[in-house]
């Protein structure tokens, strides 16, 4: 196991080396998406300002939101951005490239590739939420729970992706579906939690966990919630746990190709 | 002893085809399922340190079968066992033991110079700091990769690109190398190096060497056993010498004339005209009753010539020939 820990690490020293290699194109992609992110929160605090308070939800918890969502998504789209190619690399045969390495195929795969415009995100998630731990005067045990619920998070997006983008093997050039179905996902994580009730909160909790993203965390932090807090890290490590499954089981159905590739 | 056993080994493929007597909207939701057999029952071994050419025309199952052994497909029927281990259940285990090199797809990382590459791949085959210096200072010496190794790998030429990527595939020093058509696209001169150096490697390191390729130059000069297949089916499994003598014993000249030819001259036995055009002769030589050194010779002193080509017949002519051989000696 630390083998294989020890090689994902350097996979991804390796894919950051790789990146800054084109050094004006990481940076346009790091400030780039950072800017398009401050963007659109400004725009959501100002929706927030005009309507008002929607369910309970402030324009404080908006800014948490929006951190815990960028935060969770940069961290695991940054390093893991080979799941998000998955579609790509059984289309064009180069996943052979993973079925060969004495590596775990998983970590493997999710370590081929890194995302520049993904540290914006992060770096825009850690912003808002220091900005929202500065608002909300947050305590140290609320420091704990942001923690948490960001590595949950991430768990959670990590597994989503990889269930995702593994339909590739089942369908012939599968990336516009796959991105269309990670939108879907993707998109409620980024609207606050009091546009969520009864059917559609269970649905996009427990059958679509974007909720388990943001707004329950950001509720969770909140409110002190241990139960929620609980709650969210047992979900994100059943979707870890059906993502490695459904995996697998989809690998057996890879039929590799002739194109010409290049990678790493 | 056997390195390679491979038993009624098989593989198909299923894809949806388009059926012009369906509605667009019956074919996108019920389209009918077409099944391609790519790999059909077949069986071979393989000894340790032995130079296979797996060949066939495009389309015989070559690539299939070579994924199938290296743990990238899994077969839908038949055994294979590679050095002790099945590909399909001991994927990781058997990555340690061999190593692949396919033309068309590279390994390397592209933005990167060529010494990380190098030194990714030990660190995914768990070789030690030292291991790896050690080994790539021999990979540099015996591949000469000296003068590109600082250069970012999408820098290099596709011949200093080929020999990285087999460079990269011997890292961990595997017991057989697989290569899927390592010559492709290559010119003369960087065909000749690639193929000694797998000479050397097989000679030094006593790696077998199993490669698949269109050339009949790859077989004739590295191989000494050559594996024919077509439609999936093996159709021979001979010594690469009877195979030269029996099947490729023609080869091919094309001549370019300074000026048009007019005249067509009688040639000595074993050279005959198989086109004649005012700009072009391709000539056919017998091997077997004349060298090529001689039949060049003649033809230099017959002919002004501007250009000349020197070549095998292709593969598919080999095996239509095969084939022809077979149903008259029945």
């Amino acid at each position: 196991m630390m083998k294989e820990i020890k090689f994902a690490l350097y996979a991804i020293k390796k894919n950051i080396q790789s990146s800054r290699e084109l050094r004006t194109s990481f940076l346009m992609n790091v400030i780039g998406m950072a800017i398009n992110n401050i963007a659109f929160v400004f725009l959501w605090v100002y929706f927030v300002k005009s309507v008002g308070v929607i369910g309970g939800w402030t324009t404080y918890d908006i800014i948490g939101l929006n951190g815990f969502t960028a935060l969770s998504y940069g961290i695991i789209v940054s390093i893991f951005m080979g799941t998000k190619k998955i579609p790509e690399y059984v289309t064009t045969g180069s996943f052979d490239r993973f079925m060969l390495s004495p590596k775990n195929l998983i970590l493997r795969v999710a370590t081929s590739a890194f995302s520049p415009s993904a540290i914006g995100d992060a770096i825009f998630g850690i912003i808002c939420l220091s900005v929202y731990g500065f608002l909300i005067h947050i305590t140290i045990v609320q420091i704990i729970f942001v923690v948490l619920l960001i590595i949950f998070g991430a768990i959670i997006f990590f597994s989503m992706s990889l269930i995702i983008n593994g339909l590739s093997f089942y369908f012939v050039d599968a990336s516009s579906f796959t991105d269309s179905v990670f939108q879907l996902f993707m998109t409620p994580t980024l609207f606050h939690g009091g546009a969520f009730h009864g059917v559609t909160r269970f649905i996009f909790t427990f059958i679509i966990p974007s909720l388990l993203i943001a707004a329950i965390p950001t509720e969770t932090v909140k409110n002190l919630s241990f139960h929620n807090l609980i709650y969210i890290g047992v979900g994100s490590f059943i979707w870890l746990y059906i993502a490695i499954r459904l995996f697998k089981n989809s690998v057996r159905r890879y039929e590799s190709s002739n194109f010409m590739t290049f990678g790493n | 002893m056997n390195i390679i056993s491979v038993k009624n080994l098989s593989k198909e493929f299923t894809f949806p085809v388009k059926n012009t007597k369906y509605s667009w909207l019956k074919n996108l939701f019920y389209p009918e399922i077409r099944k391609v057999v790519a790999v059909s029952g077949i069986s071979f071994d393989v000894k340790r340190g032995e130079r296979i050419a797996f060949i066939g025309p495009n389309g015989a199952g070559k690539s299939t079968t070579i994924k199938m052994l290296s743990g990238i497909l899994f077969p839908s029927g038949g055994d294979v066992d590679i050095l002790g281990l099945n590909p399909s259940k001991d994927r990781k285990k058997l990555a340690y033991r061999i190593g692949t090199v396919f033309g068309q797809r590279s390994q390397l990382l592209p933005n990167l110079p060529l010494t990380d590459s190098l030194e990714f791949y030990g660190v995914m085959y768990d070789m030690t700091n030292e291991q790896i210096k050690i080994r790539i200072k021999e990979l540099v010496e015996i591949f000469g990769l000296e003068s590109f190794m600082d250069q970012p790998v999408r820098k290099l030429s596709l011949g200093q690109r080929m020999r990285a990527e087999v460079a990269v595939s011997l890292i961990h020093k595997p017991e057989i190398i697989f290569l899927d058509e390592p010559t492709i696209g290559l010119d003369v001169v960087a065909k000749k190096s690639l193929r000694d150096l797998l000479l050397k490697i097989n000679k030094e390191e006593n790696t077998t060497i199993f490669l698949t390729s269109h050339d009949v130059g790859d077989i004739e000069s590295l191989c000494d056993r050559t594996i024919i297949i077509n439609h999936g089916t093996l159709i021979k499994d001979l010594p690469t010498e009877d195979l030269t003598k029996t099947f490729f014993s023609e080869k091919y000249i094309d001549i370019i004339p300074i000026h048009k030819f007019k005249d067509f001259p009688v040639l000595t036995h074993g050279i005959e005209y198989l086109t004649k055009e005012p700009n072009k002769i391709t000539i056919r030589v017998d091997i077997n009753k004349i060298s090529v050194k001689d039949s060049l010779k003649e033809l230099l002193d017959i002919f002004d010539i501007e250009d000349i080509d020197v070549y095998y017949s292709d593969l598919e002519t080999v095996i239509r020939n095969i084939y022809e051989r077979d149903s008259t000696s029945i």
